[in-house]
């Protein structure tokens, strides 16, 4: 069975490159997709050398593997081997001499290999550099490959055109040889599709039924990053196919997930080569599961089958060209920046995960340095900075407890609006809006200058009419500091950023006081047993604007100064914009002072029903 | 002062329990024998390190009188915890646990964390309610416990932090939800809640004492 069907295989690969791809027909194509699928998985990993081999063994029995480096392959052992290395022969000869030396044998094999061998050690160099050397036949091969990806222009135009049809009509349109490769090429591609495509089907036929090996050890591979790497990857790709190929391009390069696998396994299998007495059954297996299913990475992911199986369609009505631009981009892309692929195999875990722990550490510590700095600019921001000093003064707290007392008034009202009804209900609103009217805030803002005394006069005459235990003796003290520090600042001393400093601390530390003993006000007029509405409002009304102005005396003293400094000092801009600052939160706090007011409305209506 | 994340405590008890007290010496480090008694709620705050990260605490000392009972109600919505403290030298207050809690449980959040607190433990002479009867209560009824003195500062510290760090791990274990400020937890403002465990850059400023009022 396996042997008819590799030797299916070589014939339907041979038929395939050279005819049916070429002159093709449709149902010819259709009719071998699964051996198709398999020879192309085989050529494409001929080019990649290791995963080619590594599958044939892993079709074949394990223990002839083991004993064989990929090198030494028997005949016997696969035809299908042979078919593949014929392949990667015929790709190559072909590439260089435009030979089709298809029907090499397997006996040949070991000679092949050799030639792989430089094949795969030329690629490796080439991946290092960038893929430009003069001699190799190997890198012929890649430089078409290379010549195929970059030449995007051309492709561009081919393959819109061909999109969405057969190859076969697209390769016409390009000369004989790079026909040719452009079908090797496809095929891998269309291989690796293929495989995605067939993944889920659930008609296997035995030759992917022998993937199944492979499949597990892929699996058993458990590396879980890659899956979800793979996953987003595919699912980009196959998107963008249906897209079509300028936008696939460029999400390619963007996706890097899922090429690497191939470059990897090219370079395992150098690795393997150099090593071929070393290699033990198990290891053997591994590299073989890791060749191929790196090769695959996109299409081998389990967890992408389901994925794969809703776009197969998509993929296949995109067209072979697009994928043959895919993969040349891939590879591009796969090497970009990478040399040796090292960092594609750490990110594999192929080498450990010092680098990737090194990485973590390194990202933890510049997240950590970042946060430092901002603290730090943070921290000499906040020596200015009104709300943190108004907060330090328990400022928002206060605040923020008024608005817990102002709701709770609020919510007993509304109870009382909905347990009233007549008359009883009008009169609660006719007294609701009475106390709106006393609570009227006066609109004009007098720039009276307040003398500390008038001060000292207004605000006890404010607290006595409103009759509960508060008292501004504390903001009166500060007040009194401030005006004496501001009589006597040296000017020539005190430097304009010191003098705004004072500005805003003082402009907070007023606030601060004010809005705790309206708070406290509000507190104690809730407890009281007797109220005066009219006397409360007008005394708060009183304290409001008292304070209010109290605020735009300070920030007009203060910004004095600052004129003062303007005046022939070289940086008045600084100085201005300083000065505005200052009144910007000198407004600040009326608006907090303000707000505080209001939202004792509701206490005072407390009180009045 | 920059915080990973702020706590908002409550302090609730009978009048006279030494709540202020209490708060004044873990804020100031000081102790007042004689206190103006609390008009409502008073506030202190203080920053402390957990798992070298800055938490603010900002405390809210409500007055123990009954008359303010009303008002300092509705101070409890949005606490993370709450410190429910009795004098160990009067009986009374004791008894009066199960209202306070009730009334707690009952106007805040259901996660909050509440420590009882024992006060006075330094008034050994004069005491009335056994470290045992504390703990008993407090075993029953779910709460930590502890005995504290604000005189000599014995346990006050820890009595703070332990809450604390009960409530960071219930922020660890996702009880609370860190976003919904009516847990009583506000978010500091370097720190984005979609990354919880980073540790924090500073984490040396330990417990500098910040209250002022």
């Amino acid at each position: 069975m396996e042997s008819s069907d590799s030797d299916n295989f070589e014939s339907a690969d041979e038929d395939f490159e050279f005819e049916k791809f070429e002159k093709g027909s449709n149902t010819t194509k259709h009719h071998h997709p699964v051996p198709k699928s398999d020879t192309a998985k085989a050529a494409i990993l001929i080019p990649k050398a290791p995963p080619s081999t590594d599958v044939n063994q892993n079709k074949k029995e394990t223990s002839e593997s083991e004993t064989l480096t990929p090198e030494i392959v028997n005949s016997d052992k696969s035809k299908s081997e042979g078919s593949l290395i014929k392949d990667d022969e015929g790709n190559k000869q072909y590439q260089t001499k435009a030979v089709p030396q298809l029907e090499v044998a397997a006996k040949d094999t070991v000679k092949h290999d050799v030639e792989i061998e430089a094949c795969d050690n030329s690629r490796g160099s080439n991946v290092t550099g960038d893929a430009q050397d003069p001699d190799d036949d190997s890198e012929n091969l890649w430089n078409e490959g290379e010549g195929w990806g970059v030449d995007d222009e051309s492709d561009n135009t081919a393959i819109p055109n061909v999109q969405g049809k057969e190859k076969m009509e697209a390769s016409p349109k390009t000369a004989p040889i790079e026909e040719d490769a452009w079908s090797n090429e496809g095929w891998e591609i269309w291989e690796s599709d293929s495989k995605e495509i067939m993944i889920p089907n659930p008609a296997k036929t035995d030759n992917q039924s022998n993937l199944d090996p492979k499949w597990k050890g892929w699996s058993n591979w458990g590396v879980s990053s890659i899956l979800s790497t793979a996953t987003q990857s595919v699912s980009t790709l196959t998107s963008s196919v249906s897209q079509g190929l300028s936008t696939v391009a460029s999400t390619i390069e963007s996706s890097i997930g899922a090429p690497e696998p191939a470059e990897l396994a090219l370079s395992n299998r150098a690795e393997k080569k150099s090593l071929p007495a070393e290699i033990t059954s198990s290891d053997h297996n591994n590299k073989n599961s890791m060749g191929f299913g790196l090769s695959n990475i996109g299409s081998l992911v389990s967890g992408v089958s389901k994925l794969v199986e809703s776009t197969s369609t998509k993929v296949i009505s995109g067209g072979l060209d697009t994928l043959e631009t895919i993969g040349k981009k891939t590879m591009e892309v796969i090497q970009e920046g990478d040399p040796g692929l090292k960092k594609k195999r750490a990110f594999l875990n192929l080498e450990g995960e010092k680098p990737v722990l090194s990485q973590v550490l390194r990202e933890a510590k510049e997240k950590a340095e970042q946060e430092n700095k901002a603290r730090q600019e943070k921290h000499f921001a906040k020596k200015v900075n009104y709300e943190s000093i108004f907060d330090d003064h328990q400022g928002l707290v206060h605040l923020e407890a008024l608005e817990m007392l102002s709701k709770q008034c609020d919510m007993k009202l509304q109870l009382l609006f909905e347990s009233s009804s007549g008359d009883a209900l009008m009169e609660i609103q006719e007294t609701l809006a009475q106390v709106k009217e006393l609570c009227e805030l006066p609109n004009e803002e007098d720039e009276e200058q307040l003398s500390l005394e008038e001060l000292k006069e207004r605000l006890a005459s404010a607290v006595k009419e409103l009759d509960v235990n508060i008292t501004y003796d504390r903001l009166i003290s500060m007040w009194e500091e401030t005006e004496c520090w501001l009589n006597n600042v040296n000017l020539s001393i005190c430097d304009e950023n010191e003098l705004h400093q004072q500005a805003v601390e003082t402009l907070a530390q007023l606030t601060a006081i004010a809005v705790e003993q309206f708070h406290k006000a509000g507190e104690l007029l809730l407890i009281k047993d007797h109220h005066s509405t009219a006397d409360e409002a007008d005394s708060l009304v009183q304290l409001t604007t008292t304070l209010t102005s109290l605020i735009g005396i300070a920030a007009s003293k203060f910004s004095d100064k600052m004129n003062c400094k303007a005046v022939g000092d070289s940086n008045k801009e600084s100085v201005n914009s300083l000065i505005t600052n200052i009144f910007y939160e000198a407004a600040n706090s009326s608006s907090y002072i303000q707000d505080a007011f209001q939202l004792l409305v509701p206490v005072i209506e407390m009180g009045a029903v | 002062m920059s915080y990973a994340y702020l706590f908002k405590y409550i302090i609730i008890g009978d009048t006279g329990v030494g709540k202020s007290c209490l708060l004044l010496q873990f804020t100031d480090k000081r102790f007042q024998p004689v206190h103006d008694l609390t008009i409502g709620v008073e506030f202190g705050a203080r920053m402390i390190t957990i798992d070298s990260k800055q938490i603010k605490l900002q405390i809210w000392d409500t007055a123990g009188q009954e008359a303010f009972r009303s008002i300092t109600r509705s101070y409890y919505r949005g606490a993370a915890g709450a410190l429910l403290v009795y004098d160990i030298t009067r009986r009374e207050t004791f008894n009066h646990l199960t209202t306070w809690l009730d009334d707690a449980r009952q106007h805040s959040n259901s996660n909050m964390v509440i420590m009882l607190i024992g006060n006075k433990s330094d008034l050994e002479s004069r005491r009335e309610v056994k470290k045992e009867e504390g703990e008993a209560f407090a075993r029953e009824h779910g709460l930590v416990f502890m005995e504290t003195s604000a005189k000599t500062a014995a346990n006050v510290e820890e009595a703070f932090i332990n809450t604390a760090k009960e409530i960071y791990e219930k922020i660890q274990e996702g009880v609370f939800d860190i976003n919904n400020e009516a847990n009583g937890i506000k978010i500091g403002p370097q720190h984005s809640p979609t990354n919880p465990s980073l540790p924090g850059a500073g984490g040396a400023g330990g417990s500098q004492g910040s209250g002022c009022c």
